[in-house]
Formats: structure tokens, sequence, C-alpha cells
């Protein structure tokens, strides 16, 4: 009895004492600084002051007016008045139009047919055709959706005049019979850094955690390598105690950034922000170790400290792409989405996003909490079967 | 020939270390192959969404049998109740729903202007675009056919009011991707930027590696104490890996895959081999400034995820903070991008895309005039870790 309870002390203190170490460690190496705690606290600002503009105003577009009338002038007017679309000028013909979107200064060409006046006048269907350019995907969207806008307004103009000229028959008629209203749920602006940072913010702990101990990891084998195998500054400790003694550490360093990143980045920049601090925080639990432990299983690819960085960056693109912020995991092949579901980071950006950007409590977010403590145990028991070897 | 024995000492350097094989040539084409696998639908369509019919009437049954015969929509459930809905939204089930209210076809019929309202979850943004696309289409029509069934049974001629359910159509014509597929655009954005990264780290890496294991004074002496044919040694067997995986990727994209190419492929090829030497310059001129490995490689790093953001692949350039901006011009995956777009995508005359080629000539030679630090640091290995 008393040598059970004697090993228990003995491991505690030696967890104890992995701990301090690796604490000593990380603070004295300013490349693993960079990444714990330099890369949590400048990274999200300088993601979020590229995407903060939000929204694609005022997108450059020509006309060629064939019709030259007041009806097509009118409507050249509604595009220009709204907020998405801007006109630059009216050229002669497509071959101009052409020239202005070769030379970038407009990325849309109207081209409205000679018989538009007559047309509309003569209540038939007016077609006008519009062409996009299509390098960003953010511009065509912008321009269709402002000329949907406009095409309807049209429209329900066109019909009440129709109903004006068609005398008593239908007089009085209210033909918009039916009306229909869009709201928009998370983001609710649709701009494009509240869409994309609640995600970001979970990537870029997942990442920085894992470059750092990949790192330390990489500096321990350098150390080895240079000490006949032994490292020096390893502390001699049971496998299962030294895991927890490290990643206690790394959890330690990064509460108070955690906290910094999941409230304070949204707060400054205004991003969406409705979830519960508790709901968000006590998800965030196992995002961290679970993270933590896949740093310590990803130490087996390090062999030298300065290639933790070739080993590590290059995943962070995959990792966004398997997370489904991007393209969603519904379209996603079996083999994709099978591999997303083992990255810590997958099941953190979809519930938090769902709490903090669609308000949703712990209970909404079960199945990426629960798939969440899954990984952290998983990646415990790896890191700890793959320690000393 | 000192530059014979420096390419024949740095081929052998690369074969030796199986990083150096995973770096240059498994990891940028894997990435590739895994954009092109991941994205090979073009578009993610049949959202899944929801509906809550609280009229249940002919009228809302043809509405909600047309949002699922839609290409955009998947109704995967229906609910009771908003409430019920918005919890599915919360739950991340549905990126959306459609919501039919109360005596909807008889308010309807009598002209009274029920309303329907749809939400979107634009927390996810091309689901979220897809289902506001999907829903609206089926409104706008509903509204539409509603009206012209009013008119009609009011008196008028069907052929006259025929035209008013869209008096005015606005033709979409998307110039170069006329299917808005997803994976063209960003498959070519993305992959020359993961092959961005993976150049710059592996130029850092190779030559600051050569100081921390104090090869480095070996290496300058072998290339008789000349810098330039030590780094043209040391660069070009990597400028040639990197170019033929930077082709292979081409030839996947616009040979295996279709994308749009409507120039010669030697354009294409071209820029490649310019943005492979342009992204190695600027590695090159990183390890000038900071001849130290871990610092460098963390800087390529650093600036090589974020260049995926900052030259404006998603969101565009104009509408940023000018103050941010101004970084996109340093980027080298933008000119190549640029090039990219106006040959392959758009087809137009190579000489509006003159500045990109020659702003990709400038990196190498802004490299040259700072290879005397380089000089000096090499000659003077400090490994600080």
């Amino acid at each position: 009895m008393r040598k059970v309870v004697k090993y228990i002390i003995s491991w505690f203190i030696s967890l104890f004492r992995v701990w301090r170490r690796e604490f000593y460690l990380v603070t004295h190496d300013a490349g693993v600084m960079l990444f714990f705690v330099a890369l949590p606290l400048f990274y999200p600002v300088a993601y979020t002051l590229i995407y903060n503009p939000e929204l694609v105003e005022e997108v450059p577009f020509c006309v060629v007016d064939d019709s030259r009338s007041p009806q097509s002038r009118e409507l050249v007017r509604m595009a220009d008045a709204t907020q998405s679309m801007q006109l630059i000028g009216y050229a002669s013909d497509m071959n101009e139009a052409r020239r202005w979107m070769n030379e970038k200064a407009c990325y849309g060409i109207m081209l409205i047919p000679s018989d538009y006046s007559v047309k509309i006048e003569t209540h038939q269907q007016a077609v006008v055709p519009f062409y996009y350019e299509m390098s960003l995907l953010m511009r065509y969207r912008t321009f269709m959706s402002a000329l949907t806008d406009i095409q309807m307004a049209v429209g329900a103009e066109e019909r009440q005049r129709l109903i004006a000229e068609a005398g008593d028959a239908v007089a009085g008629l209210d033909v918009s019979a039916i009306d229909s209203q869009a709201f928009f749920l998370g983001d609710v602006t649709q701009g494009f850094a509240s869409f994309v940072i609640p995600g970001i913010l979970i990537l870029i702990i997942q990442q920085s955690m894992i470059l750092g101990i990949a790192m330390l990891g990489g500096t321990s084998r350098d150390r080895r390598r240079l000490n006949g195998g032994v490292d020096p500054l390893a502390i001699e400790a049971p496998a299962v105690a030294t895991v927890i003694g490290k990643v206690l550490c790394y959890i330690l360093i990064y509460t108070p950034l955690t906290l910094y990143m999941l409230h304070y980045v949204p707060l400054m920049f205004g991003l969406p922000h409705s979830g519960c601090a508790i709901d968000y925080l006590l998800f965030i639990v196992p995002l961290l170790l679970a993270s933590a432990f896949m740093g310590m299983v990803m130490q087996v690819f390090v062999s030298e400290r300065e290639t933790s960085l070739l080993v590590v960056v290059f995943t962070s693109l995959i990792f966004l792409f398997l997370s489904g912020l991007t393209w969603p995991r519904y379209a996603m092949d079996f083999p994709w989405r099978e591999l997303g579901d083992i990255i810590p980071a997958t099941w953190g950006v979809e519930g938090f996003v769902n709490i903090n950007s669609n308000g949703a409590t712990l209970s909404h977010a079960q199945i990426p909490y629960t798939m969440l403590w899954r990984l952290t145990t998983i990646y415990f028991l790896l890191a700890c079967l793959l320690w000393k070897k | 020939m000192a530059l014979w024995t420096i390419i024949k000492r740095e081929v052998r350097r690369l074969a030796s270390r199986p990083i150096y094989l995973l770096s240059m040539v498994i990891v940028p084409i894997a990435c590739a192959l895994f954009f092109v696998s991941l994205l090979d639908e073009g578009l993610p369509t049949k959202v899944p969404t929801a509906v809550v019919d609280k009229d249940n009437s002919a009228l809302s049954r043809q509405m909600i049998r047309d949002l699922d015969a839609t290409q955009l929509l998947a109704i995967n459930s229906r609910y009771n109740s908003y409430h019920d809905a918005l919890e599915a939204v919360r739950r991340g089930e549905i990126y959306g729903f459609f919501v039919v209210p109360d005596d909807f076809e008889k308010n309807a019929i009598a002209g009274n202007s029920p309303t329907i309202t749809y939400y979107c979850n634009m927390a996810y943004f091309i689901p979220g675009t897809l289902t506001f696309k999907g829903f609206k289409t089926i409104a706008v029509s509903t509204t539409g056919s509603m009206a012209t069934m009013q008119l009609v049974s009011a008196g008028m001629d069907s052929e006259s009011v025929g035209a008013l359910i869209q008096p005015l159509a606005i033709q979409d014509h998307p110039m170069g991707n006329p299917w808005s597929n997803y994976s063209i655009y960003l498959c070519n954005s993305f992959a020359p930027g993961v092959l961005a990264l993976m150049i710059m780290l592996v130029t850092v890496f190779s030559i600051c590696e050569e100081m921390k294991r104090g090869t480095s004074i070996e290496w300058i002496k072998l290339s008789q104490d000349s810098i330039i044919v030590a780094l043209l040694g040391k660069m070009l067997p990597h400028t040639a890996i990197f170019s033929m995986v930077g082709i292979f990727i081409q030839s996947l994209f616009f040979g295996y895959n279709h994308y749009p190419l409507n120039c010669s492929i030697w354009v294409m090829i071209c820029a490649m081999m310019m943005f492979v030497v342009a992204c190695q310059a600027f590695a090159l001129i990183v390890c000038c400034v900071l001849p130290n490995l871990r610092l460098a490689l963390s800087v390529v790093s650093l600036f090589g995820v974020l260049s995926f953001s900052i030259t404006g692949f998603s969101f565009p350039l104009e509408d940023m903070y000018g103050a941010v901006a101004i970084f996109s011009h340093i980027v080298p995956v933008r000119y190549y991008f640029l090039i990219y777009i106006d040959q392959a995508l758009n087809g137009i005359a190579l000489y509006y895309s003159r500045w990109y080629f020659v702003a990709l000539a400038i990196f190498p030679l802004i490299a040259t005039t700072m290879l005397w630090r380089l000089k000096k640091a090499c000659k003077n290995p400090v490994y600080v870790p």
C-alpha cells in the first residue's frame, strides 16, 4: 500500500518537473515563442485587416447602349445607383468595351440592344445581356445580386404600368400578390471578414500550437544528436506523465491567448459574436487538448528543429479546406470527409462558428464536442505510445 | 568548372535527404491533386435545407416541390415551426429554411399579399449564397405566376400578361468560366500558392542549412569565392525540379482536367518558370536580410500563408484598405495569378499582361543587389537556434 502511494506521489512529482522544464524550454526559445505567442496575437489582426472592408462595392462596369432611349438610360441609372455597381462610361461598341475590360477598367459589360425601348413600351420581354469578367467570383456574385434586384424592380414597375393602361377591368388590383423577404443568419451583413475570421481563429489556434510543439520536438532531437542519443534537458519520467506534463504547459500558455482570440478579436473588429462565453470556452477545451496531443504525435515526423516548418506549414491550407469553411463538407467525397474527421480544427470550426455566429449553445454543438473529446483520447493514447522511441 | 562542381554537389545534397523529395515534389503535387479531387463537383449543389410549411395548401406544396426540384437545393426535412428550423441551423444540419405562413394560399388568392420568408446561414458563405439564390428564384417565380394568374382571371388576355412574369430579363454571360465553377478558380489560385510556399521554404532551408551545419565555407570555396556561381549552382537544380513540378500541375489542370486555356500553353509554361525563379529570388532576398535559418524560415512561412489572402484570390484588392493592399505587390504568386487570368482564362492579347512578366523578372534583379550580405554570412557562419 505504501509503495503504491509512494509511486503515485513520485508520478505527480515527475509530472510537475516535466511541466516546469517544458515551461522553461518554451519561454527560453524565441522560435517557439514566436509561434506560441506572437502568432496568435498578431495573425488574427492581420487577417481581419485584410478582409475587414467586408463587402465588395462599386464594382466598375460599362455600357454599350444601342438603344439610346430614355428607357435605356433609366436602366443604366438604376444600375449605377446601386451600392454594388459603378458606371465608368458608355463604350461605342463591344470592341471598345472589351478593350476597357482588358485594361481592367471595368469587370462587367451591359449590352442594351437597339430594340430595348420598343420591347419595354409594347410589353414584350426585353433581354439585356450582361458580360461578366470571371477572375474573382466575389465580383460576379456582387454584380449578379444587384442585377437580379434591378430585374425585379423593373418587373414590378412594368406590371403596375400595364394595369394602369389596361383600364377599368383590372383597376385597383394589387399584383404584387406575394411578398418575399430574405433574412441572413450568422453573418447578417454578408461581410467577408465576418464569415471567414471565426473559422480562421480556430485554425490559427491549432496550427500555431502544432508548429510550436513540432519545433520543440525537433530541437530536442537536435540536442539528442549532439549528445550521443540523450537529450540533456529531458526529465526522466514515465511516458504518460511526460505527455500530460508537457500538454498542461501548452494549455496554460494558450488559455489567455484563446480568450483573447475568441472573445476580444471579434469584439475589436465588430465581427459576429452572439455565443455565450461559457459555451464557447467549454467547447474549446477539447480542441486545445486535441491539438496539443496531435502536435506531440506530429513530432515523429520532425527530425530537426527547422524542418518542423517544412512539414507543418503547408498543412494549414489542407486543413482549411478539410474544415468545410470554404467548401462545405456535405459536398466532399467520402475519403476527404473521413480525413477531415480526424483533424481537431474541422470539428472546432463547425462548433465554434455555430456557437459564435449563430448563437448556438453547447448542446447544439454536441456532435463536434464529443468528436473533439474522442480525438483528444485518440491523440493522447498515440502520443503516449510514440513517446520514448 | 566551378559551377558544374556546385551543381553536382547540390544534386547530391538533394538526393541525400528525404525532406527535399517530400517538400519539392510530393507536397506540391499531392496538394494540387487534393484540390482537384476535393472540388471536382465544381459547385456544392444540393445544399441541405428545410421548409416550414404552416399552410399545407396546394400552392405551398407546389412551391416546395419546385424548391426540391432545383439543382441548387435539397429539402432534407420539414419542421413545424420557425424555432425548430432555427435549432437545426444551430446544430449545423441545414444551411437555410423557407417559411410559408399560415393561410398563405387563401391570402394570396384574395390579394392580401402574404409574405414568404426565407433564412440563409451566411456563416458558411458558399452554401449560404446558393441557398439564397435557390430560395429567391422560387419566391420570385411564384410571385410572377400568381400575378399572371390574377390578371388573367380579371379578364386580361393571357398573351399580353405572359411577358409580365419577367418584363426585363438580364442574360448572364460569365466569360471564360460559364459554369461559375469554383474548382477552376480555386485550383488555379491555391495550387500555385502552395507551390510558391514550398519553393520559398526549400530555398531558404537549403541555403541557411549550409550555415547551420558550417558547410557554407566549403560551399563558397568550391565556387572560387564567387557568390553568384555558388548560388547559381545551388539554385539551378531546384529551378529545374520546381519548374517540372509546376508544369506537371499545369498539365493536370489544363490537360487532364480541361480547365479553360485560351492561350498558347507555352505562355503559361513560360509564366510558370518565371514564377518559380521569382519565388526563389524572394526567398533569397529574405535570406540576405536575415541570414538565420530559423528566422528566415519563419518569415517565409508567415508571409507565404498570409499571401493566400493578401493576393486577392477571393476578396478583390481594390476593396481592401490601401495600406494593406500594397503588400500584394510584393507577392510573386499574384503576378502568376494575373497572367493566368489574362491569358488562360480570358485569352486576351499578351500586351495586356506585359507588366506582370516584368514584375516577375524584377524579383531576381533585386536579389542580385543584396548577395554581398549573404556572402559575408556564409563566410562566417553563426548558428542561432
